[in-house]
């Protein structure tokens, strides 16, 4: 029982669809979620406001990986059976809500006041204000950054084989356990990795430069 | 609050209850098994020859096959879910699994889960190159050893070692046998039979067994106040035993007959 | 619990733990600040193979996780006859890592500082040198700093993963208490506190010290 080259690579790319898959789930989760912190952030009650400040900063102020941990070992003391898969999804949700949040707070406060002003002088209620008005002028902005963070989300996965969720990393040391030969697993794993987030670093930097073009 | 923001709150928790996969902790794991026609079982990946990927990336070794025996001893199918050192008794505990394999009896471990009747031989010895002299647990000392952390192993060592012994403990075998092998460790404590399958990998180091520490044959352990499942799994092993399956599998995998003895 | 009680059993190590992470990120920002400036310089070379190698070594550090980077220095580098010990090896990877955002920082901050100022110091009959280190730079670093001051914070939390090549930082002893325990829960919970301390009292820290090195009226 030897591996080819061929034979890890071929694992290794199998297994880089669950990165993929479990990035695009979180990063789904995450946005529905960032946006509802944000919403709690900007237009909460002064208390909601608080709570909602200090999540996002101990989930900024404090390793993923200790909260991938948390969340691992956590939710089984409350009766709670969690697998890896779904402790990663949940611990990459809440780092990614709390990120989006303060990513889009930025973009929302880029909107200049007075179209809020103008907004209310409209008679527009204040959840039409944003929903009208500002949404879609801070989302244009939103854009390039938030493709930027998919960047850092997709690394982020590569904690998950820690508490034992079967992403590229976890196969990579498994199958480093059988073939000894951990310059090349280890180099192709970062390959793939690379060709995974180098698409998404372009198309954010292409979206920027787009972006400043057009509002210059 | 505006209502639109309540709307988007409330929706936002029901969401969050329905992530929540409530299910209460199981009263009896025997019957749970039975009712579900599924066993989950702990096992090591990346511990050969007991249990390792073969190419197709499926677990192999001494424990696969026992752990299908056992199964089908029981009438419902096997599911082996890969675990590390660290985090198997913790997926025991808060039933991940419904039983662990390849687990050594300690008075620690006794306090938090139960023990079946042994079912494989399993040596802790201390394994390094030829050209370093090591004859015994004072020889350690100034040494770097890798260990795989929250193991017997890893309790065996901390215990036999004198102070000045460099202790690195690892996640996982992967990062202990993957160190010794890149020459970042002098010496690693494994169990024998792991040992040798790794090391038979790479004769350029004369890598060769310095001396044992302990013998500590593996048991299957389960949560505690499990008696029917405990019960049902110690018949299984004593039949396994007595029908020579177990023998079978030591020939397979330890390449040498069960000597009742290492039990 | 071992003899010495809770002192030894926990205390020493934790405190050991977080000394250890301590010091990686301060190795790390001294060595990894050092090379971003001149990874900045060299982004901006006349030079474009030079120019072109520093934006392929920034963008292939970005472009993948820190925990592979560490796992082939640790592991795989020695195939080539490097081998670094786990302090070193967490060091070197972790100043890779910094070195790939901040030159991209300082290169931006760079960027922002309008000719005039070089051009300013030359007509004053400064050295190039000069220019650079006394005008350009102090400028350049002012106005990225706050974004720096996050990257040295981000680059500690992400340090917890240094515990997987057998480091003793926080994160390692956190493990061996919660492998010793199997309270694994209650261990980590303790742990995320002392890094959310860690990451308060290293933004202010940060913050304080660049202050003072690059003068007053820092965001």
């Amino acid at each position: 029982m030897e591996f080819t080259l061929w034979d890890i690579l071929r694992n290794l790319l199998l297994a880089a669809r669950w990165t993929a898959l479990l990035s695009a789930m979180a990063f789904c989760s995450g946005g529905l979620s960032g946006l509802l912190l944000l919403a709690l952030r900007m237009g909460g009650s002064p208390a909601v406001r608080r709570l909602a400040t200090a999540f996002i900063e101990v989930f900024q102020g404090t390793p993923l990986l200790m909260q991938l941990f948390l969340v691992y070992f956590g939710l089984p003391l409350l009766g709670l059976d969690v697998p890896p898969w779904l402790a990663a999804l949940l611990g990459l949700t809440l780092a990614a809500s709390a990120y989006l949040a303060e990513i889009w707070r930025g973009c929302v406060e880029a909107v200049p006041l007075g179209q809020w002003e103008a907004a209310a002088a409209m008679g527009l209620h204040r959840f039409r204000q944003a929903q009208l008005v500002i949404l879609p002028q801070a989302l244009r902005i939103a854009v390039p950054p938030t493709v930027g963070f998919l960047v850092q989300l997709v690394k982020s996965t590569a904690l998950t084989s820690i508490i034992g969720f079967d992403e590229l990393l976890k196969t990579s040391n498994v199958i480093n356990n059988a073939t000894f030969a951990p310059f090349t697993v280890y180099g192709l794993v970062a390959l793939i990795y690379f060709a995974l987030c180098y698409p998404l670093t372009m198309a954010s930097r292409t979206l920027e430069r787009r972006l400043a073009l057009a509002t210059r | 609050m505006p209502s639109p923001f309540r709307a988007i709150t409330a929706t936002a928790l029901i969401a969050w209850s329905i992530l929540a996969f409530m299910r209460p902790a199981q009263a009896d794991a025997l019957a749970d098994i039975k009712r579900n026609g599924v066993i989950t079982m702990g096992v090591f990946e990346d511990f050969p020859p007991f249990s390792s990927v073969g190419t197709d990336m499926s677990l192999r070794g001494y424990d696969v096959d026992f752990a299908n025996a056992v199964a089908k001893s029981l009438g419902v199918k096997a599911r082996l879910v890969p675990v590390t050192g660290q985090n198997r008794i913790p997926a025991l505990q808060s039933r991940k699994v419904d039983i662990l394999l390849s687990v050594g009896h300690s008075a620690e471990r006794e306090k938090v889960i139960d023990f079946t009747a042994a079912y494989a031989p399993y040596y802790i010895a201390v394994l390094g190159p030829r050209s370093l002299k090591v004859g015994g647990a004072a020889d350690l000392a100034g040494k770097t050893v890798a260990v795989n952390r929250g193991t017997l192993e890893d309790s065996s060592l901390t215990e036999a070692a004198p102070p000045t012994t460099d202790i690195r403990r690892f996640d996982n075998y992967n990062g202990v046998i993957s160190a010794f092998l890149a020459g970042q460790v002098q010496l690693i404590t494994v169990g024998n039979d792991v040992g040798s399958a790794v090391l038979a990998r790479r004769p350029a180091l004369e890598p060769e067994q310095k001396f044992q520490l302990l013998s500590s044959p593996d048991h299957v352990a389960l949560n505690k106040n499990e008696p029917a499942l405990r019960q049902a799994l110690d018949d299984i092993i004593g039949g396994l035993k007595a029908d020579g399956t177990l023998n079978r599998l030591s020939m397979q995998w330890l390449l040498k007959p069960l000597d009742p003895k290492d039990l | 619990m071992p003899a010495g009680g809770v002192l030894e059993a926990y205390v020493v190590p934790i405190l050991h733990g977080i000394s250890t992470t301590l010091l990686l990120i301060a190795l790390t920002v001294l060595l990894g600040g050092t090379l971003s400036i001149l990874g900045a310089a060299a982004r901006r070379s006349a030079t474009s193979w030079v120019r072109g190698g520093a934006g392929w070594y920034v963008e292939l550090f970005r472009n993948t996780p820190f925990i592979v980077q560490l796992f082939f220095v640790y592991f795989g580098l020695p195939s080539l006859g490097l081998r670094l010990d786990p302090f070193a090896a967490a060091v070197f990877a972790m100043t890779l890592n910094f070195t790939a955002y901040g030159t991209e920082m300082v290169r931006a901050g760079l960027d922002a500082v309008p000719p005039g100022q070089r051009d300013a110091g030359r007509a004053l009959g400064l050295h190039d040198f000069t220019v650079f280190g006394r005008v350009v730079l102090p400028q350049a670093l002012r106005s990225v700093f706050p974004a720096l001051v996050s990257q040295v914070v981000i680059t500690m939390l992400e340090s917890a993963v240094v515990s997987q090549i057998a480091l003793r930082d926080l994160t390692y002893e956190a493990d061996l208490i919660q492998s010793r325990t199997f309270r694994a829960f209650e261990t980590y919970a303790v742990a995320t506190g002392i890094y959310l301390g860690l990451s308060l009292v290293l933004r202010r820290a940060v913050g304080r010290a660049g202050g003072r090195l690059l003068g007053q009226g820092l965001g």
